[in-house]
């Protein structure tokens, strides 16, 4: 079979999951949509190998809808590394919902659909059926967001998601509206050969960016992912930290920088500011959140700041013709894609199974579970520190891609980024410092120290198969971090493919460089091994000492200055961030200049309903009744003609007959 | 082809007369066997049309002297929206053989009344005549008939609000039809008979003068500014026949009478396409405006009616200014809002049947109580605000991508657009907002002592959902 | 040189400072009681104290999880790498495939993770509250660290660690103003990750008792200490390799080995005595009041940034 077939037997098997759980019972449906989850994931996975095997990108056409054009699915490189993206986190998510999701048939539903529209949003070639997939995404995610509908505040953050989501869906609609009449055509093919005037460029660049990014969730438009991350199923959060915000970034890279050729310089500027902006503001954000979800979904935002970063320095590149920062950036931003896929899918999987157990999401009440569910707690660990950007793992190796490259444009002749680069990069460093204490609160709160609730002293460990993905994840994790020499050459292969760019050296044997190993050269395999290898040390230097002979007790309570030691005494989770929010307090003012303008809109809105209910009989009152009241006076006025006087009757006649004679014979004259 | 059509305009005629005389017991079946009838020819039709590859074909059938009275034309116009309201007629009467009856909490019905299903039946044998007319005249007389039934039908409860429904409704629409009717006039004038294919050798002023006429009657019966104002009250009538007269059929009629002189004048002068854009605007961000202080929910449905019937109008003006697909999607649009906006309408019905209200701030947790009509809630929300896969995002797309298309040309288009485009956001954040309170939550008390839903109307509303999800397709497919 | 060559010399000069690191906070701790005019404990007080503690028995809270016991290891062993590839004795990286700074700087959070998140599993309040102090400390300073080193890296044009050090040695390096107020930014940063007062806020003694070692005890706490020992001298060897590496090997030879040896103690003990100036100097001051000071330290590193664009 080749790709293609792969792929679309992945959308089927997709969409049989979907309708076969519509008709089995809530329990079953669990099971059937997770297999059939399964079982797509694997094949669109074949599909990728045999993809990247194959030479021409393959392409399949379904149909055509005139005037909207071909429904064609395609594998370019991009779209293959995003297919791999949805695969290999999806089966993960499949593979955890097979005994951890909600057991609801709606859940089980939309969750098979969701994904099979992701697969379709990421490879099909034609505006018109990209938009309705993207809404149909959408849709599919709603429904999972409201799944406990009888509770209040589902329908306001339902509600909340699908407007933002709308509103984005409208600009990316406007801006296909703009490609199609100056192109006349909606294909994608059509509008890269269409010549566009530079200043609709523009406005289409500006459109899409929001649009695209209302969905990805950077600041300023993250305002909603706090609330719909936590209200979803553990897996479905999952999926929508890990894979939707990324087809949102897909959006973005084709439509800002495929379909639109070139660039503009202030495009790539526009979005490697919004990008720093996300990293500190979701990173100081996340913070102050004791939601483990919700604290999920800013460090989400965050990690997009760190992708669009990538994103916008690609562009400048290609502004500015400069082949290394272009590859450098596109492929800081495709690497760290991957790797925010696999760590945080593992983050909100692992949250997932803690929020489960312990029934609550409030990390103030959980505590002590490293011992009662080790696998939960060793793979939430790997995500952790990937996350933080710790070498030798994954997430680090994509922020010091993301460095190089800022490095690379400060060191450019054009003043703007001698300026920028580096305070972005300052502002990437204060980042990653609020994400090792969000990590660590995150962490330290789940799982370490004493438990603070009933449920957190019984806790255990998933199912099997939940942990088989979790264990999953964290290998793939692992994987491309350690892997990262052999694994960085071929995402620099999409990326230049994708910006039609050189291909630059990103890796020589064991270590990775950028672009050119006069300016560095990092080994994250050979780290390791050190790491794990120079453990031998501190042993050595304690046997030298003889110490191993000293015994060990671990039956003992914390110090507690002499009083009896009680598990409040421990600090938990919302006690973590308080010197921080102290010393970093002006970073909150934002939050607060947006409370004025909201309380003054709401004002006015009751204001402008109350003056619309007013004019709303307007016409009523200024020409309906007044025409009616004419009507039936006029009505009345006539009916004193018909006295019912018989008399009055006879009147009548004579009158009208001696008119009539006179008119007759008096005209006539005889 | 022609007989059939025939069949579909004067069977529900002769069935409407007999329902004056049958033994009471048989209306209800009788109504429903004679609409499925009628529909089924509709329906027919518009397979033999496709089968035949969509030729247009005209047939003249009554003649006075010389003088054309009535024929029918067959294009995709007619044929597409005639299988539509044929449906969409069936499946009312059925609805209405369950929503009338003394299990419906919010208005009893002690026994069956004659007239309701005499006028219901004269009225969709009505409408086919108005679809498939191709002679001014004939438009002109079914335009009328249409009037008399829908104030017979307004008016059917018979108490103080309801006739003054009715007879607002009825004045309204008169003094619009008088464009109509000068129309119909002139026209007689110039080509000496009423036959619309005519239209296309008029001069530019001639048709400037005609579509004038036609724009007026039209603003009136399909309830555009300033003769907007008869459709909010005429909610007093009984919930299916909000359903079909005042937002499948009856208010469509104005913009159909537009789109048939469109096609049949071929060139439109370019003023009318203005004016006629502008004005549907202004109407849309009106009615959009009119949304916020609704409590009942079928007056919030009405003015959604409003601005999707402006939204016809303004696809059809952008199509005289350039723009074939504006002309598609708005025929397109036709089609979809019938089935779009009746279900919502007969949801509200079922809502009102079961709880006894249809008042938004006393209808709370529908979702879990009445799962069915919760479902059926959910899809009509999610396609009158033009989501996909649902049938109204097709049309909706067509018209804004033919408005952009227009702006080609003209620059100044592009504003409207963006007001259209921005306008169908708001109604959707509007109605979802809406929507999200009344289904999700625990029940009100209203919702908590539900009655059980009659079988007849829950066939009906799952019937319009699936509609809802395939049509959109459909047409699209149908029409390019 | 050849890598191998390097690699043994990396080892040999990890070694050395693993040695070295306890003697030097011992100086530090010398030169505060001369200051506070008492005599204090002696030289090589902390040797005998690490052997004390070895041989003692492990106690350990009931609720600490297995990143507790394994933090003391993992710390070492990750400043033992540190010292590894840092240039001390020569000028060119030992092992220059892990000789960037960027992987410099974030190595250093996997050790402050681990302490925070081991200062959590022990359940202790003061060790929780240590280990957050410690984080924001963190925080406060990795900012001035990156502005500084990319100043550097932009006018060496790399970010490898060796190949600066030996441009700044060789003297092929612009010196300038941005250098200069780099030194001090660096310098300053330094000192606050290397916890000195008034930044000892992870282990303030006389608030927090020592904050997150206070649940470790015997070989673990040993351990511990000789990590945050090693950590202190790391950071002083980055300082020097970053901007005063003369006296180190550029070429391979017997003469320039023995010289190394010699020097590298030597600018130890010479930064060891100005921090302890300085550090002597100040008093505890409250909690709260410490992140001002560092604010002074980030105009500088800004400073030494606007002149690197001006190019003077």
């Amino acid at each position: 079979m080749t790709s293609i077939q792969f792929f679309v037997l992945a959308l089927t098997l997709y969409l049989v999951g979907a309708l076969a759980s519509l008709f089995a019972s809530p329990r079953t449906s669990r099971g059937v949509a997770a297999f059939f989850g399964l079982i797509g994931s694997l094949s669109a996975l074949l599909a990728v190998v045999f993809a990247l095997t194959e030479g021409t990108p393959p392409s399949l056409t379904l149909f055509a809808i005139q005037p909207f054009g071909e429904f064609t699915f395609q594998m370019d490189w991009l779209s293959t590394l995003m297919v791999a993206l949805i695969a290999l986190v999806g089966a993960a998510t499949s593979l955890y919902s097979f005994s951890d999701a909600p057991a609801n048939v709606s859940v089980s539903f939309f969750t098979d659909l969701f994904m099979a529209s992701m697969l379709v949003v990421v490879t099909v070639t034609n505006a018109f059926y990209f938009l309705v997939f993207w809404e149909v995404m959408t849709l599919a995610s709603y429904f999972l967001v409201v799944w406990e509908f009888d509770k209040k505040e589902s329908a306001r953050t339902g509600f909340i998601y699908f407007l933002v989501a709308h509103i984005g869906a409208a600009l990316i609609m406007v801006t296909f509206f703009l490609f199609f009449g100056k192109a006349g055509t909606f294909d994608f093919a059509g509008i890269r050969a269409a010549s566009i005037p530079s200043a609709v460029k523009d406005i289409v660049f500006v459109l899409a960016f929001l649009g695209f990014g209302a969905k990805a969730g950077m600041v300023p438009l993250h305002f909603w992912t706090p609330d719909t991350y936590a209200a979803a199923p553990s897996h479905v959060s999952a999926l929508m930290a890990s894979v939707m915000k990324k087809t949102a970034v897909y959006g973005i890279l084709r439509v800002c920088v495929d379909l639109l050729g070139g660039s503009a310089l202030w495009w790539g500027f526009t979005v490697l500011t919004f990008g720093a902006l996300s990293t500190v503001f979701g990173a100081f954000y996340a913070l102050s959140e004791k939601d483990i979800k919700r604290l999920l979904a800013l460090s989400s935002v965050e990690n997009v700041g760190i992708i669009l970063m990538g994103v916008g320095l690609g562009m400048i590149g290609l502004a500015l013709s400069f082949p290394t920062l272009a590859a450098l950036g596109f492929l800081a931003a495709l690497y760290h894609m991957l790797n925010h896929a696999f760590f945080k899918g593992l983050l909100f999987l692992g949250a997932g199974s803690v929020i489960d157990k312990t029934g609550t999401r409030d990390l103030n009440l959980m505590g002590g579970l490293s011992r009662r569910m080790p696998w939960t707690a060793l793979t939430f660990l790997v995500g952790a520190l990937a996350v933080t950007a710790i070498p030798p793992l994954n997430g680090f190796v994509s922020e010091w891609f993301t460095y190089q490259a800022l490095l690379n444009a400060a060191g450019s002749d054009l003043f703007a980024l001698r300026v920028f680069a580096p305070l972005f990069a300052v502002s990437l460093a204060l980042a990653g410092a609020f994400a090792v204490m969000v990590y660590v609160k995150a962490y330290g709160g789940a799982f370490a120290g004493p438990a603070r609730s009933e449920k957190a002293r019984f806790a255990k460990d998933p199912s099997a198969a939940s942990v088989v993905s979790l264990v999953y994840l964290a290998l793939g994790t692992i994987v491309l971090g350690l892997g990262a020499p052999w694994i960085a050459p071929r995402i620099a292969a999409v990326a230049a493919g994708f910006a039609k760019q050189p291909l630059i050296a990103v890796s020589a044997g064991w270590t990775m460089l950028p672009g050119s190993p006069l300016v560095s050269v990092v080994s994250t395999p050979l780290v390791a091994i050190l790491l794990i290898g120079l453990l031998i040390v501190p042993v050595v230097v304690v046997a030298a000492y003889g110490g191993w002979r000293a015994s060990r007790r671990s039956n003992v309570e914390p110090w507690s200055n002499g009083y009896g030691y009680a598990a409040v005494m421990s600090v938990r989770a919302s006690s973590f961030d308080q010197p921080v929010k102290v010393s970093f307090r002006p970073l909150y003012w934002v939050r607060t200049l947006v409370e004025r303008p909201y309380r003054a809109a709401a004002n006015f809105y009751n204001a402008a309903v109350e003056s619309v209910r007013r004019a709303e009989p307007v016409v009523e009152n200024a020409v309906t009744r007044p025409t009616l009241k004419l009507v039936e006076t006029a009505g009345q006025w006539i009916q004193t003609l018909q006295m019912g006087d018989i008399r009055l009757y006879c009147l009548y006649i004579i009158i009208t007959l001696a008119i009539l004679l006179v008119v007759l014979f008096g005209g006539s004259g005889s | 082809m022609t007989s059939m059509i025939l069949v579909s305009i004067l069977l529900p005629f002769a069935g409407g007369l007999l329902t004056l005389i049958l033994p009471r017991g048989w209306i209800k079946a009788f109504s429903a066997v004679v609409s499925l009838l009628a529909g089924a020819a509709g329906i027919y039709v518009l397979a033999a049309f496709t089968a035949a590859g969509k030729v247009d074909s005209n047939a003249d059938l009554l003649y006075i002297g010389q003088w054309l009275i009535y024929g029918v034309t067959l294009d995709k116009l007619s044929v597409l929206i005639g299988a539509a309201l044929g449906l969409v007629g069936f499946l009312i009467v059925v609805y209405s053989t369950g929503y009338l009856t003394d299990k419906n909490r919010e208005h009893p019905e002690k026994e069956v009344e004659r007239r309701f299903y005499f006028f219901l039946l004269l009225f969709i044998g009505s409408m086919a005549g108005l679809v498939f007319a191709s002679t001014m005249l004939g438009l002109l007389v079914f335009f009328e008939l249409t009037g008399v039934c829908s104030w017979g039908l307004i008016g059917y409860y018979d108490n103080e609000k309801a006739r003054k429904a009715a007879l607002k409704a009825i004045i309204t629409t008169q003094v619009a039809s008088l464009g109509l009717y000068a129309a119909t006039a002139y026209f007689f004038a110039l080509t000496g008979g009423t036959r619309l294919s005519d239209m296309a050798a008029l001069t530019d002023g001639a048709k400037t003068a005609i579509f004038a006429g036609v724009l007026i009657a039209g603003y009136g019966k399909s309830a555009q500014l300033p003769f907007h104002f008869w459709l909010p009250d005429a909610m007093a009538a009984p919930t299916p026949i909000s359903a079909y007269l005042h937002a499948a059929s009856m208010v469509k009629v104005g913009v159909y009478i537009f789109a048939r002189c469109i096609v049949s004048a071929g060139s439109v002068p370019r003023i009318i396409g203005i004016v006629g854009a502008s004005l549907a605007i202004v109407t849309m961000v009106y009615g959009f405006a009119m949304y916020f202080p609704q409590r009942d929910m079928k007056k919030l449905l009405a003015y959604s009616t409003i601005t999707q019937l402006s939204y016809i109008f303004f696809g059809l003006s952008v199509s005289i200014l350039g723009s074939q697909l504006a002309f598609n999607g708005a025929v397109m649009h036709i089609f979809n809002h019938a089935f779009a906006k009746s279900l919502f309408f007969l949801v509200a019905g079922a809502l009102a049947y079961t709880t006894g209200t249809r008042m938004l701030p006393n209808l709370r947790g529908v979702m879990k109580k009445l799962p069915l009509i919760g479902v059926c809630f959910t899809v009509a929300a999610l396609v009158v605000t033009g989501v996909p896969p649902l049938n109204a995002f097709f049309s909706k797309f067509s018209i804004f991508a033919g408005g952009f298309q227009a702006a080609q040309m003209n620059p100044w288009l592009y504003a409207l657009v963006v007001v259209a485009i921005l306008e169908s956001v708001g109604s959707f954040a509007w109605i979802f907002w809406v929507f999200s309170n009344a289904a999700a939550g625990q029940p009100s008390e209203e919702v908590a002592a539900a009655a059980p839903l009659h079988p007849a109307m829950a066939f009906v509303l799952v019937t319009l959902a699936a509609l809802t999800l395939v049509s959109g397709v459909f047409a699209a497919v149908w029409m390019g | 040189m050849n890598p191998f060559t390097l690699f043994i010399i990396g080892i040999l000069q990890a070694i050395l400072l693993l040695l070295l690191a306890p003697l030097y906070s011992g100086f530090a701790r010398v030169m505060r009681a001369k200051m506070h005019s008492r005599t204090g404990p002696p030289l090589m007080q902390n040797y005998r104290d690490i052997r004390k503690l070895m041989t003692r028995q492990e106690v350990v809270s009931e609720q600490a999880g297995w990143i507790f016991r394994v933090t003391p290891y993992v710390n070492l062993a990750c400043m033992f790498l540190a010292a590894m590839v840092i240039p001390a004795l020569t000028t060119a990286s030992p092992l220059e495939a892990a000789g960037d700074l960027i992987l410099i700087v974030y190595l250093f959070a996997l050790p402050r993770f681990f302490l925070a998140v081991a200062g959590l599993e022990s359940g202790s309040s003061l060790a929780g509250i240590g280990a957050r102090r410690e984080l924001l400390v963190s925080a406060l300073a990795e900012p001035i660290l990156l502005l500084v080193i990319f100043v550097m890296a932009l006018l060496t044009k790399t970010t490898n660690l060796g190949r600066i050090s030996t441009e700044v040695a060789t003297g092929a390096f612009p010196f300038s103003l941005a250098f200069v107020l780099g030194l001090a930014a660096f310098a300053f940063a330094a000192y606050i990750e290397m916890g000195k007062l008034p930044f000892d806020l992870g282990e303030a003694e006389q608030e927090l008792q020592e904050g997150p070692l206070a649940e470790y005890s015997g070989r673990s706490l040993a351990i511990l200490k000789w990590s945050v020992y090693l950590k202190q001298l790391v950071l002083v060897a980055l300082f020097m390799a970053l901007f005063i590496p003369f006296g180190a090997m550029t070429e391979l030879s017997i003469v320039g080995f023995i010289l190394a040896l010699i020097v590298f103690p030597l600018k130890a003990a010479l930064w060891y005595f100005i921090a302890a100036i300085f550090e002597n100097a100040m008093a505890r001051t409250r909690f709260m009041n410490a992140p001002a000071v560092v604010w002074m330290a980030l105009g500088m590193a800004l400073l030494s940034f606007v002149f690197y664009l001006a190019n003077v």
